[in-house]
């Protein structure tokens, strides 16, 4: 029988919350969850007593981090980001944290494509971080409908980097970053990281777990045999959230774990286990040492196509993400304090998504992909070639006078496609921060005529310095290759020089 | 086993593979196989994947062959669990559940003697109604869960203790990277089984 209990806050005198018990909590790996009678909230008590230290921290977590992060210009944008505990409460010995329940769109509207088996469950992370589940042979495959495309994992691999990036910013570290701690909904392309207490708070003891495993950082697996509190015992920090963030974002994208390959490295399995996570650990995508290259007649079908790197390998994700990848699985993944921290990863993953070319197969799965840079440039995954001629726009800044250097920043044209203030004004930054009003387009690049051309909606100073002459709002302006447009005269402004792909198709 | 500890049993099995098959991390790890012994030891589903296991009728009447059942579970582990080659990784070392509601019928002692020369990452066995003898099945596994008695709703809380049990070990590796042998680090039982100690 369900029973409506009542608690009391330790933090807010007086201050209590209601749950319902039906004697059977949903079970997490630490704590026992209840609803709130209107399930607007719920309750996580933990099972485990809590000793000072841990009430110290959650306290903290629930009060001052909490203030600074929310109640404060640009909070509201991580409210969403986050699911973040709002009070302490405690029953007896038992200590509970109250978590405003999960959005809507994090739980499946539909599910398993053959039945109903997960319909209003969870959008745990690893449902859409594995190929098995995205397989159209597997016996229990999501539906298309819950897959998104290709650029919502790009989307959703944003969040969860500001989500990160915010959190280092103040000092703290996740400790626990997993599929398992995020939740993903690739239809609205959201993102939300949810266990927030277990966050190593700066001068505070660390939680007592070393995260999830396919997550933990190879300095922690390897030093894990020493006692909790032995000092070259390597604990959640940043840089082994950086680690997790990194794997998550290849798994997001690749749909293949990292590190997960067919070298042996003991033949005890659970050995090998840690050693090829932890000790030994190698990039399955080694440009020069190939030996943990998966083996493909060992996986089992539903693994494919994204289990084979030959096809589908890593540098589908362009040049960007290709360096970050790098840094993270080859040069910083024994040498943690040269991981590439999570703005990096934001900025990259946006970057990238100015490289992407939606494909022209309406029947492709992934819908999007990154411009190769090939003369003949086609779709990797269904191999759909792109028709017609395709500008390439590369971003300049005024380096002084009349010199203007190249970014490293590169806008593939499609169809429709608009142009933002942040391509214009490098003093724009694309992140979290950006207004409404920065929010919007300042024109569109279109197929018109059998030419490409770009309306301006709102660029006031711009110029088509090719023929010398202004382009105002309202009017368009042909894209022709070797042309150079000033996109705004203002300070910070830039110059994009035309390249045209594709040309003789 | 007969009448309604046999169905309840049956139904615990089903409700455990469909919330397996919720979730998204046993779907990927866990492979399930089931033993019956009455007169003698079948294994009735072989290893399998969850997303293809089958559900077939299981049926033990009679006699408790025990001993036959612990060879049998022995075999099936040393057939189908891979083990790391050179070449090949293998597989996890196997959790293994017992559950009964009698007395050994046959020799078990010879069974217990090969069952113990293989290693599971743990064995729990559970003693299902006043039948059974919990402090015999302690010198199998120290973790032995008794139910009082062998009805629908403590059987179905077992499993769906199993189930949970199931996914915390293919997720969290927790404090100081001890093998997970006890049932201290399960997750704890419902307050209806009762922990042998």
């Amino acid at each position: 029988m369900t029973s409506i209990k009542s608690v009391s806050s330790i933090i807010h005198p007086g201050k209590t919350y209601q749950y319902a018990d039906n004697g059977e909590p949903m079970r997490g790996g630490m704590k026992d969850v209840y609803f709130a009678p209107d399930r607007s909230y719920v309750i996580a008590f933990y099972r485990d007593k809590q000793d000072f230290n841990s009430k110290e921290r959650l306290t903290k977590i629930v009060t001052q981090y909490y203030d600074s992060f929310f109640n404060r210009e640009g909070g509201e944008y991580y409210k969403e980001i986050y699911c973040w505990p709002t009070d302490v409460v405690q029953l007896g010995a038992q200590i509970g944290l109250v978590v405003p329940t999960y959005r809507k769109n994090f739980f499946f509207a539909k599910g398993y494509a053959t039945n109903e088996g997960i319909k209003g469950k969870e959008k745990q992370g690893l449902w859409f971080a594995s190929a098995k589940f995205r397989n159209k042979q597997f016996p229990l495959r999501l539906d298309d409908s819950e897959l998104g495309n290709w650029l919502s994992y790009f989307q959703i691999s944003v969040k969860i980097a500001r989500g990160v990036k915010r959190l280092h910013a103040a000092g703290l570290a996740h400790s626990d970053l997993s599929y398992k701690n995020v939740l993903v909904d690739p239809v609205n392309r959201d993102a939300t990281i949810i266990d927030i207490d277990g966050l190593v708070v700066p001068g505070l003891y660390p939680p007592d777990v070393i995260g999830t495993a396919d997550f933990i950082a190879p300095e922690v697996l390897s030093t894990k045999h020493l006692p909790l509190r032995d000092p070259n015992r390597k604990h959640a920090n940043r840089l082994t959230d950086l680690h997790a963030l990194a794997v998550m974002i290849y798994m997001y994208l690749l749909y293949r774990h990292p590190l997960k390959g067919g070298k042996i490295n003991s033949m005890d399995t659970e050995e090998d286990d840690l050693l090829s996570m932890g000790k030994k650990a190698l990039f399955i995508e080694h440009p020069t040492d190939t030996s943990n290259r998966p083996k493909l007649n060992q996986l089992p079908k539903s693994a494919l196509p994204w289990a084979d790197v030959s096809k589908l390998p890593y540098t589908l994700t362009g040049p960007y993400l290709k360096a970050l990848f790098d840094q993270a699985f080859i040069t910083g993944l024994h040498h943690p304090e040269q991981r590439p921290n999570a703005d990096m990863w934001e900025q990259a993953l946006l970057k990238t998504t100015d490289l992407m070319q939606p494909c022209g197969n309406t029947l492709c799965d992934q819908e999007w992909f990154v411009f190769d840079n090939s003369s003949a440039p086609k779709c990797p995954f269904c191999g759909t070639p792109i028709k017609g001629p395709l500008p390439v726009l590369d971003l300049y800044y005024q380096f002084k006078g009349t010199v203007w250097k190249p970014e490293n920043h590169r806008l593939m044209v499609y169809h429709n496609q608009y142009l933002f203030q942040w391509h214009a004004n490098r003093n724009v930054v694309r992140n979290e921060r950006l207004t409404a009003e920065q929010k919007v387009p300042v024109g569109y690049f279109t197929w018109f005529n059998n030419k490409w051309v770009f309306v301006n909606q709102k660029l006031d100073s711009m110029k088509d310095l090719t023929e010398d002459k202004q382009v105002p709002i309202g009017t368009m302006v042909d894209i022709t290759d070797g042309k150079k447009l000033l996109l705004s005269n203002e300070e910070g402004g830039r110059v994009v020089m035309v390249t045209m792909a594709n040309k003789h198709t | 086993m007969t009448g309604e500890p046999i169905e309840a049993l049956k139904n615990g099995v089903q409700v455990m593979i469909s919330s397996l098959r919720q979730n998204p991390q046993a779907i990927e790890t866990a492979f399930i196989s089931i033993i019956t012994f009455d007169s003698s030891a079948r294994q009735v589903v072989p290893l399998t994947d969850l997303a293809s296991f089958q559900m077939v009728d299981i049926k033990a009447s009679g006699t408790t062959s025990l001993g036959e059942a612990l060879k049998l579970v022995s075999n099936c582990i040393d057939n189908e669990v891979a083990k790391t080659t050179q070449e090949q990784k293998g597989d996890w070392k196997p959790l293994v559940f017992i559950m009964t509601d009698g007395i050994p019928t046959d020799d078990w002692q010879s069974g217990l003697e090969e069952f113990k020369k293989r290693k599971t990452a743990y064995t729990v066995a559970c003693a299902a109604g006043s039948g059974a003898d919990s402090n015999l099945l302690k010198q199998i596994t120290e973790n032995v869960v008794s139910l009082d008695t062998a009805d629908s709703q403590s059987i179905a809380k077992f499993f769906s203790w199993v189930s949970a049990s199931i996914g915390v070990t293919s997720t969290k590796v927790e404090d100081a990277g001890q093998e997970v042998t006890g049932l201290s680090e399960l997750p704890p039982p419902p307050s209806e089984l009762n922990i042998v100690t």
